[in-house]
C-alpha cells in the first residue's frame, strides 16, 4: 500500500438534529479499493457526498494530499464520481458524454480523441461513441458511467452502489472487471455498497458502518473471521451468536457446556458473545459430541445444504455437503480456532 | 398515443375537432379566394386578390411589421424575466415554491380586459401612481399609456405566467443528479448552467416561446387598450374589417394559421429530438 491519500477527522454531519455520520476517523491509501460497508441509513454514501465536496462535514476535516479541502467545490477536487443512477447527460451522446469532463479541462482536441476511445475500450465498449445514452441497456450505461469518470484519471473514483441497478450475472461479471480496472489504472477506488458478498469479494480493505458510526475495518478476510461485535457478525455472512462466559486463557463457556479456543485477551469470568459460522461445524455422532440436536429443517441451497437445528431450544444454522434428514438426531464438533469471541458492548445481551 | 388504443373514447373529441375546428378552417380557407356577401355564397366570384394584393397593402404590410416586432419584443422580454423566476422557484424550498408559483397564476384568473383597463390607468399620467409620486415631492412622472412602451408593459405583464411555467415544469422534473455529475466532471456552476441546466431545459424554453409568441402576434384587445388605439396590428385590423370584408379577414386569419403551423411544426422538431433521450 502507498501512503495516505485521503483522512477523514472526527468527520460528523448532522441532519435534523440528528449525527447521520457521527465523529468518524478514516484514512485512505493510495491505490486502495476501500468499500464503505453498511445497511441503508448507515450515514456511508453521506461520508462518500462529503468526500466528493457535495456535502459539508458539520464538525472535522478532510485532508488530502496533506491539504484540507472541507471548502474546496466539487468541480476542484481531484475527484470523480460513479452516482448510484448513472446520471449520464441526456442530451449528449456517448462520446460527448465522456468527453465532458475533459472539455471543462481544456484539453487539445486529439488527446480528448485518444483518452475517450480508450476510455471506451477500457470499458469494452468501442464503436458505441455516436450512440444516445438513452438507447443503451442499463449495463451499458453503467459502463458508460465509469468511462466518463475514469477517463479524467482522478486520484480517487468514487462508487455509490453503481451495481445496485443490475441483474446479479451482470453484475458479477462488472465486480470483476471493476477490480480488474483498479489494479491496472492504479486509482484509488472508494467503493459504497450495501451488499457484503460484493464488498468481500472487491475490496482490499472494508469499513463496516452503523448509524453513523464505522464498526469496523479491516481485510474482508479479517472482517470474516474476527468481527469485532454483533452487528458485523450479523451484517457479514450468516453467523451463530451465542452468549458465554469467558473462563480463563483458551477456555470459553457457553450452551452449558466448556470449549478450547485460542482466545487469550479476555480476563477471567469476562461474559463474552461466541461467534461460529454455519461452515464451520462438523456433523459427527450425536453420542459424541458436546452439542447436539434435533435437525428442524433441511434446505438445498446449491452447492451445500442448509440445516436448522435445534440445540436446547436455540436454532443453529449449519452448512454442511451431505443432507441429513429432518428429525433426525446430530451431533456438532467445532475446531478450537473456528469458534470466534466478541466483547459485548454495552447495552446489548 | 395511439388513437386505436384509445377506442370509442376519442370519438367526441374527434367530433368536436371536425365540427369546431376544421370546417371553420376550411371555410376560412375558401372565403379567403372568394369575393362574398358575408356568407353568402350567390353571385360569389373568384379571386386572387385577397392574397396578392389586399395582403400587400401599406397598413396590412405595417400591421403585420408592427405584430411581428411586439411579439418578439415580448417574447425576448418575457423570456429574460421569466427564465430566471421560473429557474429560482425550481431550485427554492417548497412552501416558498407554491407561494410564488400562485402569485404568478392568480392574475390569469382575472377577466384580461378587466386588468389591462386597470393597467391602463395605472400607467397613465392621472395615475394614483403618478399621483402619489408627486405628493411625496417626486415630479416624476410615467406616462406610456398610448406608447409601445404601454403596449409591451402590458404583454409582458399578461404572457409572463405562460413562459414561466413550462420553463418551471422542466426544471423542476430535471434529475438534480445531472448537475451534481456536472461539478463532478469538473464544471463551474455557470458551466455547468450552460452546459448542463439550458440545454435540457430547452424544449420548456420553446413552449413558453410559442405560447407566448403567438397570442401576442395575433392579439387585439391588449395594444387596443394600451395603445389607445393608435396601432394597427394584424388582430386590430381583423377586429375592424370582420363586418365589411369576411374573405380578407379570413386571408388574414388563414395567415396565423400558417404562422401558427410552422411554429408547432418547428416545436415538434425540437420535441422529437428532446422525445428520444428524455
Amino acid at each position: 500500500m502507498g501512503k495516505k491519500l485521503i483522512q477523514l477527522k472526527g468527520i460528523t454531519k448532522i441532519y435534523d438534529d440528528e449525527a447521520v455520520v457521527d465523529n468518524i476517523d478514516l484514512y485512505i491509501n493510495e491505490n486502495e479499493f476501500i468499500t464503505l460497508l453498511g445497511p441503508s441509513g448507515c450515514g456511508k454514501t453521506t461520508t462518500l457526498r462529503m468526500i466528493g465536496g457535495f456535502e459539508k462535514p458539520d464538525k472535522g476535516e478532510i485532508i488530502l494530499n496533506d491539504v484540507v479541502v472541507n471548502d474546496l467545490p466539487p468541480y476542484e477536487r481531484p475527484i470523480n464520481t460513479v452516482f448510484q443512477r448513472y446520471a449520464l447527460f441526456p442530451h449528449l451522446n456517448v462520446f460527448d458524454n465522456i468527453a465532458f469532463g475533459l472539455r471543462n479541462a481544456k484539453a487539445p482536441k486529439e488527446e480528448i480523441n485518444a483518452r475517450v476511445e480508450a476510455a471506451l475500450k477500457l470499458v469494452s465498449l468501442p464503436n458505441f461513441a455516436s450512440r444516445k445514452v438513452a438507447l443503451l441497456s442499463g449495463g451499458q450505461q453503467q459502463r458508460v458511467a465509469i468511462a466518463r469518470a475514469i477517463v479524467n484519471r482522478p486520484k480517487i473514483l468514487l462508487l455509490d452502489e453503481p451495481l445496485a441497478a443490475l441483474d446479479l450475472k451482470l453484475r458479477q461479471n462488472m465486480q470483476y472487471e471493476l477490480k480488474e480496472m483498479q489494479r491496472k489504472l492504479g486509482i484509488t477506488f472508494i467503493y459504497v455498497t450495501h451488499d457484503q458478498e460484493e464488498a468481500l469479494t472487491m475490496s482490499d480493505t472494508i469499513v463496516v458502518m452503523n448509524k453513523g458510526k464505522i464498526q469496523q475495518i479491516g481485510t474482508p478476510t479479517g472482517i470474516y473471521n474476527e468481527p469485532k461485535n454483533r452487528f458485523v457478525a450479523n451484517f457479514i455472512g450468516e453467523s451463530n451468536i451465542m452468549e458465554g462466559k469467558y473462563i480463563k486463557p483458551n477456555w470459553v463457556q457457553f450452551m452449558g457446556t466448556e470449549f478450547e479456543c485460542i482466545d487469550t485477551h479476555f480476563s477471567a469470568g469476562e461474559a463474552v458473545d461466541v461467534v461460529i459460522r454455519p461452515e464451520d461445524f462438523d456433523i459427527i455422532l450425536a453420542t459424541e459430541a458436546k452439542l447436539s440436536g434435533v435437525v428442524s429443517s433441511s434446505v438445498f441451497k446449491g452447492v451445500h445444504f442448509e440445516l436448522c437445528v435445534m440445540i436446547q431450544g436455540k436454532e443453529f444454522v449449519v452448512h454442511t455437503y451431505e443432507n441429513r434428514p429432518v428429525g433426525s438426531e446430530i451431533g456438532l464438533k467445532v475446531d478450537p480456532y473456528e469458534i470466534h469471541l466478541m466483547k459485548v458492548e454495552n447495552g446489548e445481551h | 398515443m395511439n388513437i386505436k388504443k384509445l377506442g370509442r373514447l376519442v370519438w367526441p373529441y374527434l367530433i368536436w375537432l371536425f365540427v369546431l375546428v376544421l370546417i371553420p378552417l376550411l371555410m376560412m380557407l375558401v372565403l379567403s379566394f372568394f369575393e362574398t356577401r358575408g356568407l353568402n355564397f350567390d353571385n360569389a366570384v373568384f379571386t386572387m386578390n385577397h392574397w396578392f394584393q389586399d395582403l400587400r397593402d401599406p397598413s396590412v404590410l405595417k400591421a403585420l411589421e408592427n405584430s411581428f416586432t411586439f411579439a418578439g419584443t415580448t417574447v425576448i422580454i418575457v423570456f429574460l424575466i421569466g427564465y430566471p423566476m421560473a429557474y429560482i422557484l425550481a431550485h427554492s424550498s417548497f412552501a416558498n415554491k407554491m407561494i410564488i408559483l400562485m402569485l404568478t397564476i392568480i392574475p390569469m384568473w382575472s377577466n384580461s380586459l378587466l386588468r389591462n383597463n386597470a393597467l391602463r390607468n395605472l400607467l397613465s399620467d392621472a395615475s394614483l401612481v403618478n399621483d402619489l409620486l408627486s405628493r411625496i415631492g417626486l415630479s416624476f412622472i410615467w406616462n406610456v399609456k398610448g406608447t409601445e412602451t404601454g403596449i409591451i408593459v402590458a404583454l409582458v405583464l399578461t404572457y409572463l405566467p405562460f413562459m414561466i411555467l413550462p420553463i418551471y415544469t422542466v426544471l423542476e422534473k430535471m434529475d438534480k443528479n445531472l448537475i451534481e455529475a456536472s461539478m463532478d466532471l469538473g464544471a463551474s456552476p455557470v458551466r455547468t448552467f450552460f452546459k448542463v441546466t439550458f440545454p435540457l431545459s430547452i424544449k420548456g424554453v420553446v413552449t413558453g416561446v410559442i405560447m407566448v409568441f403567438l397570442p401576442s402576434f395575433s392579439g387585439f384587445a391588449v395594444p387596443y387598450i394600451l395603445g389607445d388605439g393608435k396601432f394597427v396590428l394584424v388582430g386590430t385590423i381583423i377586429e375592424k374589417s370582420y363586418n365589411y370584408n369576411i374573405n380578407f379577414v379570413s386571408t388574414l386569419s388563414i395567415l396565423l394559421v400558417v404562422v401558427i403551423f410552422f411554429m408547432i411544426f418547428f416545436v415538434s422538431k425540437v420535441d422529437k429530438e428532446g422525445e428520444s433521450f428524455l
